[in-house]
């Protein structure tokens, strides 16, 4: 790392081609250093307040995640990284500096943008090497590593054209060998697939996922599609209101929610009322769905209190001998999707469930049927009301 | 076949009172001072028939090439000294003035509905020897003895970006203000200072205004005659007052006509090349 005037580490100066073909990156994103901090970070536009006490550690090389809906702040804390917005409290570190108060033109993170950016007055070569040149690299060598980041991103045969002459794809990836060719130690992501159809989103998605393992660079994605959060990231940070409510593995997010609001944001979950009849260590006993189910773990709350019960559709199971921790159901519906079925049933107690079983191509039970359907322990989740 | 007809025939009936307007009020007179910058005159200002070149001979004598020189030299002048001006207002109406820009682009219209001489004669009063200007120096202490102002190049040149000041900011106004400003947070996150952020990325994208407006101010200040009579004294004299004395003083009819024919085709010319580098710029994008 060469210090700049500010005394920042700048990106290394290797050559892209170097580092591009450097061997994957082994080391265990849960025991890496730190690379971003916020502490303690508040933001105010005017009356508004966009973020709210927010302390976050992002890891050296771990691909993170920012997922909520619109106006949770997810864009704010990219922005207030990236350095376009300034924090009205606490502190931003990047690489263990404090980054607070420096532009954004001095940090040593660079992003790909929602609509790209691209520079329409530059061919896609030069839209590359841009970086390269505000930061001196001679002609020679910036053409080199420009050249080598377009063919990162397979864009090598478009060096020549404008930007307005490329697919939203491949702007994509344009914008992306921009923002990579100079290294960053940090890249941030702002919804950079949110524009493209939903084939090339995935294709787009893998080789993301691929290229962020393959450099080893720490990657910000800022997303609102959970589907693409799960299956990209090493850790999702899910906000809501300017706040995390919940920072986890993709697996932990989805199994073990919080909150209700993170089952219900998170995949499909089905949620019905529940009173507490019992509980010790050894587990809750809950009455729903017109009868009694033992869920995993003690909940602090006297017997008597209400509360919402919480499951996977699924992990609704319908075979009977696997366990006796089931109720009974009216089957009301059946949805075909293809690869799987989703069945509507009505409980006892007015509610209404959903299970969602694989076609595997077995017998389909007739509709009205009343069928048995069981639980196992920990699937089950209890919420506060 | 015939709905065809009819639609050329319907465009051609909308197109027919402006190509009537145009043909009388700009081809014809251009041809008729066309023709008579071939003719002769007789002693006493009337225009007699014949063909001669003459009156562009004249043209090529040292008093005329002097007048061309003059004229090139304030155009070009009025030309850069308007867009060093005029850049920084649009830049500052356009990115930073925020909600109070519609009324400082309403304060740069406003100047139009007065009636140009009227806001020249101003400048008479403002420059003048007891003018405000000159008070104002005065009572300052900066100076001890009025300062004579008017009647020189300088006094024309200040008239000159006066006027035509409105002309470049608006074209550079509306060539700032579609800048995507993602682009200028692109180039800052890339690790590009502001002023190379503007000299890369803002200028290159502004240029078709500049040019627009370089082209709005050159080709007007060559045939202004107003400003170098009331400010500069008329001691300067260039193509657009020359044409005036020819006409009205030295009734010399075809050989300011000469003159006029002269001008136009270096406005065509300054146009042509106006296009042109606006297609290259164009052709970047």
């Amino acid at each position: 790392m060469i210090p700049d005037a500010r005394g920042l580490p700048r990106a290394s100066p290797h050559p892209v081609s170097k580092r591009m073909h450097m061997s994957p990156s082994t080391t265990d994103p849960r025991s890496a250093k730190a690379v971003v901090e916020l502490k303690g970070v508040v933001k105010r536009f005017a009356s508004f307040t966009a973020l709210r006490q927010m302390d976050l550690t992002i890891r050296e090389g771990e691909f993170f995640t920012m997922l909520g809906a619109s106006g949770c702040g997810k864009t704010t804390t990219l922005r207030l990284i990236a350095g376009f917005e300034l924090p009205t409290e606490g502190q931003i570190l990047i690489a263990g500096q404090d980054v607070s108060d420096v532009p954004a033109h001095l940090r040593p993170v660079h992003t790909v943008f929602q609509n790209y950016a691209l520079f329409p007055h530059l061919s896609v070569l030069d839209n590359v090497a841009f970086p390269l040149k505000v930061h001196r690299v001679a002609k020679p060598e910036r053409m080199e590593r420009a050249r080598a980041a377009l063919d990162l991103v397979q864009m090598g045969n478009f060096a020549d054209r404008r930007p307005s002459q490329l697919s939203g794809g491949q702007q994509q990836r344009v914008a992306l060998a921009r923002a990579l060719v100079n290294e960053p130690r940090v890249l941030l992501l702002d919804e950079p697939l949110g524009a493209l159809d939903l084939k090339l989103r995935k294709e787009m998605q893998a080789e993301l996922k691929a290229m962020q393992r393959r450099l080893g660079i720490t990657f910000i994605f800022v997303t609102h599609d959970q589907e693409e959060a799960l299956t990209m990231s090493d850790r999702i940070a899910l906000m809501k209101g300017g706040e995390i409510i919940q920072l986890d593995t993709p697996s932990g997010l989805y199994d073990r929610p919080a909150s209700a609001y993170v089952a219900d944001f998170i995949g499909e979950t089905n949620m019905v009322p529940a009173r507490i009849l019992s509980s010790d260590a050894q587990g809750t006993m809950v009455e729903a769905m017109g009868g009694q189910l033992r869920v995993a773990g003690s909940f602090d709350q006297p017997a008597g209190t209400e509360v919402k019960l919480a499951f996977r559709p699924e992990r609704v199971g319908e075979a009977v001998s696997e366990t006796d921790n089931s109720v009974e159901g009216r089957l009301a519906d059946i949805e075909f999707i293809g690869t799987d079925l989703r069945m509507t049933h009505h409980m006892a107690d007015g509610s209404r469930i959903v299970l969602r079983r694989q076609n595997s191509g077995l017998a389909v039970p007739d509709l009205g049927e009343i069928r048995k359907l069981s639980f196992r322990p920990k699937d089950l989740r209890i919420f506060g009301l | 076949m015939r709905r065809e007809r009819r639609e050329q025939l319907q465009t051609g009936l909308m197109l027919a009172p402006s190509v009537l307007l145009l043909a009388v009020f700009v081809l014809i007179p251009i041809c008729v001072v066309f023709a008579y910058s071939f003719a002769l005159r007789d002693p006493y200002g009337a225009v007699l028939p014949g063909f001669t070149f003459d009156n562009y001979r004249d043209l090529f004598q040292g008093v005329y090439l002097q007048i061309f020189v003059n004229s090139f030299y304030l155009a070009g002048m009025t030309t850069a000294l308007c867009l060093l001006i005029g850049y920084p207002v649009a830049y500052f109406i356009a990115f930073k003035a925020g909600r109070a820009a519609p009324a400082l682009l309403l304060l740069l219209l406003i100047p139009f509905w007065i009636n140009f001489l009227i806001r020249i004669s101003a400048w008479v009063v403002l420059l003048g020897r007891g003018g405000l200007i000159n008070q104002g120096l005065l009572l300052s202490g900066l100076i001890d003895v009025p300062v004579g102002m008017l009647g020189t190049v300088g006094a024309t040149l200040v008239g000159m970006v006066y006027a035509f000041l409105p002309v470049t900011v608006f074209p550079i106004y509306a060539a700032l203000t579609p800048i995507d400003r993602r682009l200028l947070e692109a180039g800052a996150d890339l690790g590009a200072g502001p002023a190379e952020t503007f000299f890369r990325i803002t200028l290159p994208l502004s240029l078709p205004g500049v040019l627009a407006a370089a082209l709005f101010v050159f080709v007007p200040s060559m045939g202004v005659f107003a400003i170098p009579v009331l400010l500069g004294g008329g001691k300067e004299i260039i193509l657009g007052n020359l044409i005036v004395q020819l006409f009205l003083e030295f009734r010399n009819i075809p050989a300011g006509s000469a003159v006029s024919i002269l001008l136009l085709v270096l406005s065509g010319f300054g146009i042509l090349l106006y296009m042109r580098a606006l297609r290259r710029v164009e052709a970047m994008k």
